[in-house]
């Protein structure tokens, strides 16, 4: 997959805006380091097993989802990777597409999950390899499990970690460990839900050996009307995931016109995807 | 009997008095096959440094491998159960010398300063003494590999991590089941870069892989059996022995692919079985995508070898002619005062024979003191070079059965461009021969 490059050199003024964008973002977090925990009654394990499930069911749409995406990867000593696509996916059978449209070089080439298999295709070789589920989309470090539906109540068992404050939003911080037999790429996570809103706030993804590799923040919700839903569904506006282990990479996700219109049957085929470069 | 040593001896000294002639042709014929002993040199220098290179860094002769596959779409390199794998090679495999099993994987790398992909070999170094000879290290100590969450890493890779012995480097993979992992290592020597194999491997620790990796004590990556040295050469039939017997001991083979492990990812991916096969290969099947360039040092010295001997052939059938023109008269008389036809043409043949003969093992000495020089020189190859001859600087393997081919095949080369300027001045009749002037 080639990625398109951006030069790095930017006037100071552009600079400066950056700077004031990303301070924007990173300080209200960065306050959480200063806050303590709220004070609390413990909550039970039901309790925590509605407060996800509601978390789950506020996102997903209960039909087909079609949204634009915007991938950013910064990554150190290497110039910046950006893509866009579109990202389909049916909440029935669990299908899912993402195909790319930018930059050029990337045109065409996709994702397909069906029947629990992730496939790639690249229309340069015209060939489809399957993938793991854990697959670095694009080569950034998103999942396709961040573009898909919320499962965190099927797939984790939570544990309360109590109320915390995060920047102005008072969280319910939560430990989730995989149950057994999903499949799943980090076997422990910890999330920070909004209490008011039950959007997730913050999210840390932890390998087995404990160590953190990933922290993405969900600094922007936007909601639509899901006809099929009956009812509204929510959705990040922007993701940022912050790799822990190389920590000067980055990547921001861009999630854009979500619409909630039934796709066409043949929509989540190879044959359709393939259609898309030629 | 006394013929043929009067037809020698009349050779002998019709080469001497055509010595300008003789040492223009024989200089041209010693050139070619020294040529062709350091040609030979360097693409048998290649061929044992990369098998040897090989077969101690990253493959036995014959290798166990195969693949585990969770499900359909998701395979790890390993061999579950491998102690009655290993019971099945021993018995059918009595070439055997011995066997150690490894562990096989790919992580990425990540220092403070920098990250890399690589390959992550588990090796129970105790085990492995012949590993510590074959490679120098640079600093640090390779004895402390035997301690768990350890590595040892090669010079090049110092670039991209920018580490020394002591410091810490977190080793980031997937586990056979696709769940993320880590685990920290110490660098604990960093060994002198061994051609392209170095470039993208890394040694931890069996146990370190393990921990990485999730698998089981009897788990590894693949039992690689290193035959005795009279076996090597036949490692491609014990293979296929191996993999018979294997079927038949109730294992599901995977089919004859004569490549690294690392690149049939794809192919396995793609196939619908699931739980474990095993796959048998051989050093050169691992080594296949480094193999092409021995296959084009090869080619190269043969087009250049055909080239050389073409011209050779030549020179040496036109000089037969002008002798034979020039030698007319003389053929006339020989024949007159009794010589046979079959006379003349032996006559004509030692002369080129002898020449051959003496030449081209004068080449071929001259050519294997070349090579001795050359290797006592320790001539530094360039970096790009490196990647392909495996190893840092010049080795030109010179064997002496190599040099007497060498020798033998211009001998009898040289005779036989002879044969038919040597047929054409044994037909002249005498009197024709005897009354030409030229």
């Amino acid at each position: 997959m080639k990625p398109i490059s951006r030069p790095r050199s930017h006037s100071l003024l552009v600079r400066l805006v950056r700077m004031s964008l990303g301070l924007t973002v990173a300080l209200p977090f960065a306050a959480t380091l200063l806050a303590g925990h709220v004070a609390h009654a413990a909550k039970t394990k039901d309790e925590m097993v509605k407060m996800l499930k509601e978390v789950d069911v506020r996102q997903n749409s209960q039909g087909d989802w079609h949204s634009h995406i915007y991938m950013e990867q910064k990554e150190k000593d290497k110039v910046d990777v950006v893509y866009e696509g579109d990202v389909y996916r049916r909440s029935e059978d669990q299908k899912f597409v993402i195909v790319f449209t930018k930059p050029k070089a990337s045109q065409g080439q996709g994702y397909l999950r069906i029947d629990q298999n992730l496939w790639f295709y690249d229309p340069a070789v015209g060939k489809w390899e399957r993938r793991t589920e854990r697959e670095r989309i694009g080569g950034t470090n998103s999942r396709r499990s961040d573009f898909d539906e919320s499962r965190l109540a099927i797939e984790y068992d939570p544990t309360d970690d109590g109320e915390t404050k995060l920047g102005a939003y008072t969280a319910q911080a939560m430990t989730l460990k995989g149950k057994p037999g999903q499949d799943l790429a980090f076997p422990v996570v910890k999330i920070w839900v909004d209490k008011d809103t039950l959007n997730v706030l913050k999210r840390q993804e932890f390998a087995l050996s404990g160590r953190l590799l990933r922290t993405s923040y969900y600094p922007k919700w936007k909601k639509a009307y899901s006809e099929s839903k009956k009812a509204d569904t929510w959705f990040p506006e922007e993701i940022r995931f912050y790799d822990e282990v190389e920590k000067a990479n980055s990547t921001l996700i861009l999630i854009k016109e979500v619409d909630f219109k039934p796709l066409p049957q043949n929509l989540f085929t190879k044959a359709w995807l393939e259609s898309k470069s030629r | 009997m006394a013929t043929f040593g009067t037809n020698l001896q009349i050779a002998a000294r019709s080469l001497f008095q055509h010595r300008r002639r003789a040492l223009f042709l024989g200089g041209a014929i010693g050139a070619v096959t020294a040529l062709l002993v350091l040609l030979n040199g360097l693409s048998t220098g290649v061929h044992e440094t990369m098998e040897h290179t090989a077969t101690t860094l990253s493959s036995g002769h014959v290798n166990v491998g195969g693949f585990f596959k969770v499900s359909a779409g998701q395979s790890a390199p390993v061999v579950t159960d491998y102690l009655k794998v290993l019971d099945v090679v021993k018995r059918s495999v009595p070439e055997m010398d011995f066997s150690v099993q490894r562990g096989r994987g790919w992580a990425k790398l990540v220092s403070d300063s920098g990250s890399m992909q690589a390959g992550v070999s588990g090796i129970d170094i105790k085990d492995e003494p012949e590993f510590k000879s074959v490679l120098t290290i640079m600093s640090g100590n390779i004895e402390d590999l035997s301690q768990p969450g350890t590595i040892l890493l090669f010079e090049d890779q110092l670039k991209k991590l920018e580490v020394k012995v002591g410091d810490a480097i977190t080793v980031s993979a997937q586990t056979t089941r696709g769940v993320a992992n880590t685990v920290d290592c110490r660098v604990v020597a960093i060994a002198r870069d061994a051609g392209l194999m170095s470039k993208w491997n890394v040694f931890v620790p069996m146990e370190t892989l393990r921990a990485l990796y999730q698998l089981s004590p009897n788990t590894t990556g693949a039992i690689q059996i290193h035959l005795k040295p009279r076996d090597q050469p036949n490692a491609t039939q014990i293979a296929g022995r191996l993999r018979t017997t294997l079927e038949q001991a109730g294992y599901r083979m995977m089919d004859a692919d004569p490549r690294a492990f690392w690149m049939k990812f794809d192919t396995v991916n793609r196939e619908q079985w699931t739980g474990q096969k095993l796959d048998v290969t051989t050093w050169e099947d691992e080594l296949s995508f480094l193999t092409w360039t021995l296959n084009l040092l090869n080619v190269l010295k043969v087009l250049l070898l055909l080239i050389l001997i073409a011209i050779v052939v030549t020179g040496i059938m036109n000089t037969m002619w002008i002798a034979i023109r020039e030698r007319t008269r003389e053929i006339g008389t020989l024949r007159a005062i009794g010589m046979q036809r079959r006379g003349i043409l032996w006559m004509f043949l030692f002369e080129s024979l002898l020449l051959g003969l003496g030449s081209a093992t004068g080449g071929a000495i001259a050519g294997s003191l070349i090579a001795a020089a050359l290797n006592g020189a320790h001539i530094a190859v360039p970096v790009s070079m490196q990647l392909f001859l495996m190893s840092d600087h010049l080795h030109l393997a010179v064997h002496p059965g190599a040099v007497v081919q060498a020798a033998v095949m211009l001998t009898l080369l040289t005779g036989l461009a002879a044969l038919y300027p040597s047929f054409r001045a044994a037909r002249l009749r005498p009197i024709e021969a005897m009354s030409h002037f030229g």
